[in-house]
Parts: C-alpha cells; sequence; structure tokens
C-alpha cells in the first residue's frame, strides 16, 4: 500500500517547493471561524477509521485542524491518539496488516489515495517522537538529512539550511561552534531540539509531535514549549500530550480523544474550564484517565 | 530465615561463577600452554652451527664469511674425533689399510726408479720393501693377536732405518704403529662384531656433526648435522648410551636397559676416549647460540618439512581465508537485510531461517563433500578446467560452511536496531532502502561485525571442508587461483597421519599449530579493535 507517483498524475500533490504562502506572521486569535491569510483547514478527517488487524485504532473521527495553531490531543492511555497523529503521515504502514477507512485529508488532498506520493507527504508533514532519535551522524548530517533527500547538494545552501534550522529550533547559539561533533553526545533535551530542526529542514506544513517532552526534565520541557510557542506562527503544530497542564499552556484548540473515539473538539480555555460532556469532564478533573 | 537464604544463593552463585571461570581458564593453560610454549620453539631457540649453514646454504640467509669462519673454527675441533674415528674403523676393518700398504709398496718401486737406482740393489731394495709389505700385510689380515703382535714387532725394528727415512715407506711404519695402538683393546678374533655398533655411532655422529670430511650425503636431510641445540643433546645421547635388553629376573619379560657404549660395545678399546671426548665438548663442537628465526614465517620447508619454515602454508591460509570472507560477506548480509527488511512475516521466511539456523550446525565434513561434489566436480569442469581442488573451490566451500553464521548474527543485528531509528528515517520522507543504507546498517554493524569475527576464525582454521576441495600436501606456491595450496591446518593434518620426516621435527608441527593459533588471535584482535570503534561511534564518543 504505497504510493505510486507518475509524474503527470501525482506530482501536484504535496508539490511544494519554494516558499510556503501560508506561514503566517502574525499571531492571530483562536478563532476558527476568523479568515486567515491560509484559507482551508490543513488536515481534515471525515469519517476517518483506523484498524490494526481485527482490533480499532480509531473509529469515525471527524475533525479540521487548522493553519498556525497548535492543537493538542489528550486522553487516556490506549485511546488511539497516537494512531490519529501517525496516521496524518501515514507512519502506521509500518506495522503490518492495518488498514484504514474514510477520509484523512492534508491540504485538501486524501492521502491514502493509492496515488499518493509518500515521501513528499512525509516532506510537508514532519514528525517528531517522544524518545530523541538524532541518527548517529553529526549534528549537521542530521539536520542535512532530509534537504540531501529532496536533492539539495550544494554545500552553501545546505549550511544555510542548517543554520535557520538551528536557529528556530533554539539549540544554534550551543552547537554553533562544533557542528560535526556526534549527535548522540547532546543532552536529551538538545538530542530534542535536534530533532524538531531537523524535521523543520524539510519545510513541512504540518508538524506533528507525538509526546515530545515526556522523556525530558522539566527544564528542558520548558524550552520545548517555549519553542512550540514560536514556532506556531509559521507551523501547524499538532501535539499529543499526555501532561494537561501542558495542553492548557501551549494549545489553541484542544480535542480529547476516548477509546478511539473523538469525543470532544474545542478551543482549549473552553475544552479546560467548561467542558461539554461529561467524559471530557471526568478526564479533566482526574476522576479516571 | 530468607535473608541468609538469599545471601547463601548470592555467594554461591558468585562462587560457583568465579570457579567456573578459574577452571576454565586453567583449562586452557594446561592444554595451550605446552603446545604454545613447543610452538614457539620454532622461532626461539638455540641454532647451532649446523643451522646457520643450513640457512646460508639452502635459503640464503646469513653472513657468508661469518659462517665460513665458524665452519673452519669448527672442522678443526672435529678432526680430533674423526681421526679417532678412522683409526678405529682402519683397525677393524684393515682392508682400507691393506691397500694402502700394498699401494706403498708399488710407490716405492716408482721412487726407486726414479732415485736412478737400479740392478742388484733395487732388486734388493724392492725384496726388503715386498718382506715388510708382507708382514705388515699378514698382520692387518690375521686374526691371531700373538702373530699379528710378532709381525708389528718385526716391521717396527726397520722403522729406525735410515734407507726409509725420506722415503714413503715411512707411512708404512707409521700405519703399523697405529695399528698397533688401535688393536689394544680389540678382540681380533671377532673384529666383525664392532663393525655394526661402529656403523651405528658413525650414524650418530652424523647425524650430529654432519657428514664427515669426504662422504657425500645421498638426502638434504643427511648433509647437515644437529641443526637446533634439543635435537643436538637428544643425539648425543643416542650416542653415548645404547639400548639393551636384558634378564631382569628369570622367566619375566626383557627388560630395556641403557648403558653408556664405551662400558659396553667399545669397552676398552681406542674409540672409547672419544665418547667422553664429544660429551665434553659438544659445545665448542656445534657452538649452539640463541636465535631468532624470522624467516620462519616467508621460508619454504625443505626435505619434507625438516629444515626451513612455514611461509607458503601461511600464504595458502591467508588466501583462502581472505577469498571466503569476500564471498561470504556480501552474500550473508544482503540475505539477511532481505529477511528483516523485506519479507518479514511471511511463511517462506520462518522456512528459510529454519534452514539457515540448522545449516550451521552441520558437521564441516559434509561441507567439503558437498564443495567435491558441485564445485569441484561439476562446475570446474563446465568452466573447461581439471576437476581438481584449487583455492577457488576451497575458498567457496568455506564460504558456504560460514554462510548460515554470518547470516543468523546479521539477521539478529539489523532485527535490535530500534525501530525509532527507521521511523526518524522514513518521517523524513526517505525510502526504505536508503534507511536501510544510511541508518540501519552503520547501526547493526557491531552485530554483524561479531558475527564476521566468529566466522573468521572459523574458516581460518578449518581442516575437513579444504581436504578435499582446495588444499595439497606438497607442491609449489600457487600461481593462480586454480592451483592448490598448503594451508596451516591441512599441513598439521598431513604430519600427523603419514608423514614421517614430519614426524622427526616435531617443533616443526607445534610450530604450525601455533602459528595458526597466532594468526587467527591476531586477525580476532583486528576485528574486535575495528567493532570496538565503531561501537564508540555509535555512542557518539
Amino acid at each position: 500500500m504505497t504510493k505510486l507517483s507518475t509524474p503527470a498524475a501525482s506530482s501536484h500533490l504535496f508539490d511544494f517547493k519554494g516558499t510556503i504562502e501560508s506561514k503566517s506572521k502574525t499571531v492571530t486569535t483562536p478563532n476558527p471561524e476568523q479568515t486567515d491569510i491560509c484559507e482551508c483547514s490543513v488536515v481534515s478527517a471525515k469519517d476517518f477509521s483506523f484498524y490494526y488487524g481485527k482490533t480499532t485504532g480509531v473509529k469515525n473521527i471527524s475533525m479540521e485542524i487548522f493553519p498556525c495553531r497548535v492543537t493538542a490531543i489528550i486522553g487516556p492511555s490506549g485511546c488511539g491518539k497516537s494512531t490519529f497523529l501517525r496516521s496524518i503521515n501515514r507512519m502506521n504502514d509500518l506495522i503490518p496488516a492495518t488498514r484504514a477507512t474514510g477520509i484523512l485529508e492534508v491540504n485538501g488532498q486524501n492521502i491514502y489515495d493509492k496515488r499518493t506520493n509518500l515521501v513528499n507527504l512525509r516532506q510537508q508533514v514532519g514528525m517528531v517522537f517522544q524518545k530523541p532519535n538524532p541518527f548517529a551522524k553529526s549534528i549537521f548530517d542530521n539536520v542535512a538529512y532530509g534537504p540531501r533527500l529532496q536533492g539539495i547538494r550544494n554545500r552553501t545552501k545546505l549550511e544555510g539550511l542548517v543554520e535557520e534550522c538551528l536557529k528556530s529550533s533554539a539549540l544554534w547559539d550551543e552547537v554553533k561552534d562544533n557542528l560535526d561533533k556526534s549527535a548522540l553526545a547532546l543532552s536529551g533535551g538538545q538530542q530534542q531540539r535536534l530533532c524538531i530542526a531537523r524535521a523543520l529542514a524539510t519545510n513541512p506544513r504540518v508538524l506533528l509531535m507525538d509526546e515530545p517532552c515526556s522523556a525530558l526534565d522539566p527544564l528542558a520541557t520548558a524550552r520545548i514549549e517555549d519553542l512550540i510557542e514560536q514556532l506556531k506562527t509559521q507551523y501547524t503544530i499538532i501535539i499529543v500530550t499526555h501532561n494537561m497542564q501542558q495542553a492548557a499552556r501551549v494549545s489553541e484548540h484542544a480535542a480529547f480523544f476516548c477509546l478511539g473515539e473523538l469525543i470532544e473538539y474545542d478551543l482549549t480555555p473552553k475544552l479546560f474550564t467548561n467542558p461539554s460532556h461529561k467524559q471530557t469532564e471526568d478526564y479533566i478533573t482526574g476522576r479516571f484517565g | 530465615m530468607k535473608n541468609t537464604r538469599r545471601e547463601i544463593q548470592d555467594r554461591s552463585f558468585t562462587f560457583f561463577s568465579s570457579l567456573s571461570i578459574v577452571l576454565m581458564v586453567g583449562a586452557l593453560v594446561i592444554i595451550l600452554g605446552p603446545m604454545l610454549r613447543r610452538g614457539f620453539s620454532a622461532v626461539f631457540f638455540q641454532g647451532t652451527v649446523e643451522f646457520r649453514r643450513m640457512q646460508l646454504a639452502q635459503f640464503g640467509h646469513g653472513d657468508e664469511e661469518a659462517v665460513a669462519d665458524e665452519v673452519a673454527q669448527v672442522t678443526e675441533l672435529r678432526q680430533e674425533i674423526y681421526a679417532i674415528l678412522n683409526k678405529f674403523q682402519a683397525g677393524i676393518e684393515p682392508s682400507a689399510l691393506i691397500d694402502r700398504v700394498r699401494s706403498i709398496n708399488r710407490e716405492y718401486g716408482q721412487e726407486l726408479r726414479g732415485k736412478n737406482i737400479v740392478g742388484a740393489d733395487y732388486t734388493e731394495l724392492r725384496r726388503r720393501a715386498r718382506d715388510l709389505r708382507d708382514l705388515l700385510q699378514d698382520a692387518l689380515e690375521s686374526t691371531d693377536r700373538e702373530l699379528v703382535e710378532a709381525n708389528l714387532k718385526s716391521v717396527l725394528q726397520h722403522r729406525a732405518d735410515p734407507l726409509y727415512t725420506d722415503s714413503v715407506m715411512a707411512e708404512m711404519f707409521v700405519t703399523a704403529r697405529q695399528y698397533q695402538n688401535v688393536i689394544q683393546g680389540i678382540d681380533l678374533s671377532h673384529r666383525e662384531q664392532y663393525l655394526e655398533p661402529l656403523l651405528e655411532v658413525k650414524d650418530q655422529l652424523r647425524k650430529l656433526l654432519g657428514p664427515m670430511p669426504g662422504e657425500q650425503a645421498p638426502l638434504l636431510m643427511e648433509e647437515y648435522g644437529a641443526t637446533r641445540w634439543d635435537i643436538a643433546l637428544e643425539t648425543l645421547h643416542d650416542l653415548l648410551w645404547q639400548e639393551q635388553w636384558v634378564t631382569v629376573e628369570a622367566g619375566q619379560e626383557l627388560q630395556k636397559q641403557l648403558v653408556r657404549r664405551e662400558e659396553s660395545q667399545f669397552a676398552g678399546t681406542s674409540l672409547a676416549p672419544m665418547f667422553g671426548l664429544a660429551e665434553d665438548h659438544l659445545t665448542d663442537l656445534l657452538r649452539p647460540k640463541r636465535t631468532i628465526y624470522w624467516h620462519y614465517f616467508t621460508d619454504d620447508w625443505k626435505e619434507g618439512h625438516f629444515f626451513g619454515g612455514v611461509g607458503p602454508e601461511i600464504y595458502g591460509t591467508l588466501l583462502i581465508t581472505l577469498l571466503t570472507m569476500l564471498f561470504a560477506i556480501p552474500f550473508g548480509v544482503i540475505s539477511a537485510a532481505f529477511l528483516v527488511e523485506c519479507a518479514s512475516e511471511h511463511i517462506s521466511v520462518k522456512i528459510i531461517r529454519i534452514c539457515v539456523n540448522t545449516l550451521a550446525g552441520v558437521p564441516s565434513i559434509v561441507f567439503g563433500l558437498f564443495g567435491m561434489a558441485f564445485f569441484v566436480l561439476f562446475i570446474l569442469p563446465n568452466l573447461d578446467r581439471k576437476p581438481q581442488g584449487c583455492i577457488l573451490t576451497a575458498a567457496m566451500t568455506l564460504a558456504v560452511l560460514v554462510l548460515p553464521v554470518i547470516i543468523r548474527a546479521s539477521e539478529e543485528a539489523i532485527r535490535s536496531v530500534p525501530a525509532t531509528y527507521r521511523e526518524a528515517s522514513l518521517a523524513l520522507g526517505a525510502g526504505k532502502f536508503r534507511t536501510f543504507m544510511t541508518v540501519t546498517l552503520p547501526a547493526a554493524l557491531p552485530g554483524i561485525l561479531t558475527g564476521i569475527i566468529l566466522s573468521l576464525s572459523r574458516a581460518a582454521g578449518e581442516t575437513a571442508p579444504i581436504l578435499f576441495t582446495g588444499a595439497v600436501d606438497m607442491g609449489p606456491v600457487p600461481r593462480s587461483l586454480f592451483e592448490g595450496s598448503r594451508t596451516l591446518a591441512t599441513s598439521g593434518y598431513y604430519i600427523a597421519v603419514g608423514d614421517k620426516i614430519g614426524m622427526m621435527a616435531p617443533h616443526k608441527q607445534y610450530g604450525l599449530i601455533t602459528t595458526l593459533i597466532v594468526l587467527v588471535l591476531g586477525l580476532n584482535i583486528l576485528a574486535i579493535l575495528l567493532r570496538s570503534r565503531m561501537s564508540r561511534k555509535l555512542r557518539g564518543q
């Protein structure tokens, strides 16, 4: 179930090279009705279900993720948060015997279409994992991995790109003296920021973060959260987190998943102070989960 | 109480694990120690002047002048021994003396004619000389001691005669005198009984000091005496002592006893002092010196491993091992990659894995027979070559032997690379192949190297698979891959199985095995260093 991309038919799918128009420099108020500079929703799920063999991962998810916002997905363990997240860049393809029904669109294109160019999709939708996983290469090679895949070979261009990404992820000042040092020699928080820089290097529209701070100490967590604040002006960020305080701090929208279903999806302040569903309220107040 | 029981368990666990390690090390030391010691003596030993002579003549190693010097000095000393020997031999085998005496007589005649003595004087002198000759000849031939003594005495009476002072007849008197000395202790009536022991003694002496001046050695082995001090001492022992079977108790089996020759066979004869001479001055006769025979690793052997080194064997082992790795590593790693990455869940993969694991345990002789049947008897004729073993087929057979080990180890290593590495790469848009080459393979490299190290040692030391597919026991150093070659392991086998000459040089056998062990150890250490460097790089240091 991989892509068959012929240049004519589907190269237009996710074929965004060069500048991205939807990068907004101003901070917009969290109102989904307000028209932004980027008009369409970035990720849109319509009745999306995902199955691992016989087990259900998620069922009938319908939601729209808005651009240049941080959307948090919360919920108890095993409720399908990570499944949904990983579906967006089709990382679940790595697991055998899986099945998806419904529509999941990124930038208006159904990514479970047979003609989808997976390489392009994954370069448009970057991902940061729970445990920092830099490659056993130098810092420079780590960040330059993505651009090199895209065919950029010019050393100067690569250096500029690496610098920009490291600056974006607030790591530049700490490593600029020695970019050839092995990435594994960095501390945990630094490695995670490196992974974020690496994900940014391919110029994605969407950044998926699967519990990025759960393996880090509070100080590093705080720095990552600051980073998310800075990045959200340019990227659409979807973050899965166990930490409700973190969700309340960083996100504008929040979605509550439970047992594979989307229970509630609303603006963060509203969801945390005045949830519409009882299940949400129970979870937030700690009565279960 | 529970605490003490746990304590006892922990303590005994520690104790038994330490004990097992101690036992293992002890076993290694006991088994390998003597073998390695003797093997090292193939390179580090006391070499005699014969060794240096042999090295110069056969291999061209050494300083010509120094060796010639030494040989000259030593020859001087040896003359004494040879003189005693020759005289004794003449004493019991006087045929040479008799011929000489007769020819002296003839030469005397020529001498007289040369001095222009003719007529009656000539006849008279010739008659006297002839009489002397007959007397002496009778003395030499006879076994009646009284007769011999009487004849010799009457011959020697004329010794002071001025007639014979400057003439060749003087030699006749010298011969008579020497013969008189020599026969002192000999039982003349049984002269022949000394012949055989004398030949034995001469044999031992030749093994010790090399051929006597003027003798030709039919075999290369006999051209040189004892080349090593330890062999010299052994040969000396055989020279000095004789084995006898004696009856210790009536009715019982005969027992072996050692007696000194000078007291048993040659008691009282003129040969007796020679033994003491040889024993006391052996150091001067052979000049042992500490030698480090570095060329052991490059010299070919001569005369069935008796002389020389193991150069071609080392070359053969290294060549075959290298070729084996060249065949096996790419096949093995790629197969493992395929099994893990591409076809992981299919039933056929499970079957393949079972087969690979089973093959890893098949006895090596089976691979040897397979190699012979397939590579030698089937593939080679199809390539228009003679169906006989060569380096190429040996390497291919060994490659098939080590392939399962490499596949198994590589599979484990690749499988154990954490999924997050792969995910990170795929999430950036890399394809499967790219991900494998740039992320998975480097991370799995230490484990793959372990498999390679293990199979390297195995391939270097294997004997059975290459016996029929490429190893030979003698022959020139191979020039092409389609020739057979000698290897360390198979040479050790061939010596042990029937090479009598090789058995005479046991240090050679030990040397072969020690070289193999040291070679494999060296390769392992190299590979382990390489692997640890890679591991450190992977961990970021």
